[in-house]
């Protein structure tokens, strides 16, 4: 028996959308306390690790552990119109292993929708430590990185006790966006150690996109020439993470 | 199980493979492998050594162009967040993955793919890699050393690996299974209906007189057709047609499968045969309006009326739970002709007679066919070999090419890839050689759709020329073939035209250089005087 109901309908879409940038099929873990996914794009170059809690939800019922794998893309076409005030419940048929989709405002809309054998096995976290924490607003992530693309591939992210510099270079030309420590845009800037690296925007751009839309705020970790890790701000007790391996330089 | 065993052993291995020519090292080199492989990584291994980067019956394409590859290659390096050595199978869940991502953003997908996978790779491993990813391995190890590699690994004798792997198509799956469970399996294994069989090919012969001899005498004779060859594979009420390059046709010909269904009298059977295209006083329509039906999978029905089809059945390779292809000819003709009824049959004649012979091929020509198929009468069912059991005889000296590059036209055919560069397979290497270059034989229709297939295989460009990826097989008409010292090859055409586009032959149907020498030793039968003279 598995069943979950969420007020903020337009979340989970949003959520699904961030988990889609990086993979086509979500294979997502529940157990009686939350559900979870953690997954590498196809590539390995890119990693999510989520989490919601069963107090995000309005009601969480999950008798045992299980795995729900499913389509991103096929869900969130099913998604496309959801607004703001719908709830959202979902639930699967243990006997046809179809997941059902219920969307609640003022009417009711139910879809259902083929699950998918679950992939292999989760890959295990990185184990990481990170020089440069930068808790910044994801409006001044999603334009800086935005500027950035007009010029290159490629970014470069630089962090001193004083600064947190986004730098692109390409062939007809650079762009250089900096912010200091007490703009209104950084929250907070933690500095060990100076740290750069550089990353492919192609996964960067994607991962910003669809952070934006979840969360106000963005906590960008690195050090240098090491993967960089996004954390995303949920309400409570939740997860959203994505790492990103660098650019070899 | 073991360890997997690392993809840096494979690159290894195939650059040994490369700097020796010595067939008995190659054979040595590939056995030592294959005996330390694990199980599961014999099928892929094999595949990878035979320059493809998934088994011959698997579909999936991994649709990454040269230029793709080029473009990834020229930058510096994405590292992944796991980093230890990549192992063969690795590669293969790699390549599974490029070949998954479909849809809107799938090209920039299987970049992102290839680029982690080419992250992880030492230089060697990305040379072999990026050799797998364009088809070509280039190391000298074509499907029949393979089988040889395989045979030395396990004892198994060479005959039983070779008819394995004609069955099933796939020298990967010989290979797992004889290494794997072994001989016993591979005896038994047999024709299974609604698995395509590669088909048997001929060689082509110029000289009737030597057929007969070589067939020592009496020798059966059908017509050919200029039609597509299909097999019919038949399970009770249920019919499945394949291709020549054994796709499924079944839902492009509803007519052809009434026809097995209501004229084919076995209940379990594979007949094989020919359709052709009937215009008006049942004269055979050309070759492209035939791949036109071939084609179509929308309104199959109004096209069924537009362009009728044909059968002739000239094969049965399996009937009631027998696999027939050691069976003779003749044996094999005689349990066709009692399966289906007689007017389905290829026209046929079995004779010694030369002056016979030239008759029935100018009947066959007149009635609008190719030519006619020599058969020898107690000659074993060989699929997807040439050899000397079958031989084709053409009036017209055609060859089966392959277009390599193209160039840019001037002119009228400006903005179209309207020169073709003709190549012919060197059977040693694998390599495809030049023989010519032709602008004679399509249509302006032709040219444009021939340009825009073109540009969707390309590997390369520079200023006139397109090069291309082994795909699209012409057939060429020519008056001579010269000596050159201009291309790679020794020889060039001439007065090469096209004169159909065989989109049902593939690149490893494509003539062989041996052929050409064969035919430009033959063309001196008539005209050595001519020749001596010339170069004195």
């Amino acid at each position: 028996m598995f069943k979950i109901k969420m007020s903020d309908a337009k979340l989970w879409k949003n959520l699904i959308t961030a988990i889609a940038a990086l993979v086509d099929e979500a294979s997502f873990n529940v157990d009686l306390e939350a559900i979870r996914l953690r997954a590498m794009d196809p590539s390995h170059v890119a990693m999510v690790d989520f989490e919601l809690s069963k107090t995000i939800f309005d009601e969480f019922v999950s008798e045992e552990s299980t795995k729900l794998c499913i389509n991103t893309s096929e869900m969130l076409k099913l998604l496309r119109r959801v607004g703001s005030d719908e709830s959202i419940e979902l639930s699967v048929d243990p006997k046809t292993a179809r997941l059902n989709m219920v969307l609640r405002s003022k009417y009711t809309r139910t879809f259902s929708m083929a699950t998918l054998e679950p992939s292999s096995e989760e890959p295990p976290t990185p184990k990481l430590s990170f020089n440069s924490r930068v808790k910044t607003t994801a409006t001044f992530m999603r334009d800086a990185i935005d500027d950035a693309m007009r010029i290159s591939d490629y970014v470069k992210l630089e962090a001193s006790q004083e600064k947190f510099t986004i730098e692109s270079k390409g062939d007809l030309g650079s762009a250089s966006i900096e912010v200091e420590k007490g703009s209104e845009e950084i929250l907070n800037l933690d500095v060990k150690e100076p740290s750069r690296a550089t990353f492919s925007l192609n996964f960067l751009s994607e991962m910003i996109k669809a952070a934006s839309s979840v969360s106000d705020i963005v906590t960008v970790e690195f050090s240098t020439n090491m993967p960089v890790r996004l954390s995303l701000e949920l309400p409570q007790q939740g997860k959203f993470q994505y790492y990103l391996a660098p650019y070899k330089e | 199980m073991n360890e997997e065993t690392s993809f840096s052993e494979f690159a290894d291995l195939s650059e040994a493979l490369e700097k020796t020519s010595k067939r008995n090292e190659k054979k040595r080199l590939i056995s030592n492998f294959l005996l330390k492989l694990r199980e599961d990584e014999i099928k892929p291994a094999v595949t990878f050594l035979v320059g493809r980067p998934f088994v011959e019956a698997d579909s999936r394409i991994l649709e990454v162009g040269g230029r793709t590859l080029y473009r990834i290659m020229g930058k510096s390096k994405q590292e992944t967040l796991i980093q230890k050595p990549l192992t063969i199978l690795n590669v293969k869940e790699y390549f599974e993955e490029v070949a998954k991502a479909t849809g809107k953003k799938s090209r920039k997908r299987k970049e992102n793919i290839i680029k982690g996978l080419l992250s992880q790779t030492t230089s060697l491993e990305t040379k072999y890699l990026l050799r797998i990813l364009q088809g070509e391995l280039k190391i000298g190890v074509v499907e029949g050393m393979m089988l040889e590699g395989i045979s030395e690994a396990t004892s198994i004798n060479l005959e039983l690996i070779q008819r394995c792997n004609m069955l099933l198509g796939s020298v990967g799956e010989v290979a797992r299974i004889a290494l794997n469970i072994g001989r016993e399996a591979l005896e038994k294994i047999g024709l299974q209906l609604f698995k395509p069989i590669k088909p048997m090919l001929a060689e082509m012969s110029y000289n009737l007189v030597e057929v007969l001899k070589y067939n020592g005498g009496k020798t059966a004779f059908e017509y050919k057709f200029d039609g597509a060859r299909i097999q019919i594979h038949k399970k009770g009420d249920e019919i499945r047609i394949f291709s020549r390059r054994l796709n499924d046709v079944t839902e492009s010909l509803p007519d052809i499968v009434e026809l097995a269904k209501t004229e084919v009298i076995a209940k379990n059977t594979l007949v094989e045969g020919e359709v052709v295209a009937i215009g008006s006083e049942d004269r055979p329509l050309p070759f492209q309006d035939l791949m036109r039906r071939f084609r179509r999978v929308h309104e199959v029905g109004s096209m069924t009326r537009e362009i009728p089809l044909k059968l002739y059945l000239f094969d049965i390779l399996f009937l009631e739970g027998e696999t027939l292809i050691d069976v003779p000819y003749v044996e094999r003709w005689s349990l066709l002709n009692q399966t289906c009824g007689s007017h389905l049959l290829a026209k046929r004649i079995i004779t010694d007679n030369l002056e016979e012979v030239n008759a029935f091929l100018k009947s066959a020509i007149k009635a609008g066919h190719e030519g006619l198929m020599a058969k020898a009468l107690n000659s074993n069912y060989t699929p997807g070999i040439r050899g000397k059991k079958w031989f084709k005889i053409k009036p017209t000296e055609h060859l089966d090419l392959l277009i390599a590059a193209a160039e840019w036209g001037y002119g009228r055919r400006i903005g179209w890839l309207s020169n073709y560069h003709l190549a012919a397979r060197d059977e040693e290497t694998g390599e495809f050689l030049m023989l010519g270059k032709t602008f004679k034989g399509l249509a302006d229709n032709e040219f444009k759709e021939m340009t825009r297939r073109l540009e969707e295989i390309k590997i390369s460009e520079d200023n006139y020329t397109v090069y291309v990826k082994p795909e699209i097989v012409v057939e060429v008409a020519y008056n001579e073939i010269q000596k050159s010292p201009h291309y790679k090859s020794g020889f060039a055409l001439r007065f090469a035209r096209i004169t159909q586009i065989r989109d049902d032959k593939g690149p490893t149907d494509v003539d062989t250089i041996g052929r050409i020498k064969v035919l430009y030793e033959k063309q001196f039968e008539t005209k050595s005087k001519v020749t001596l003279r010339q170069q004195l």
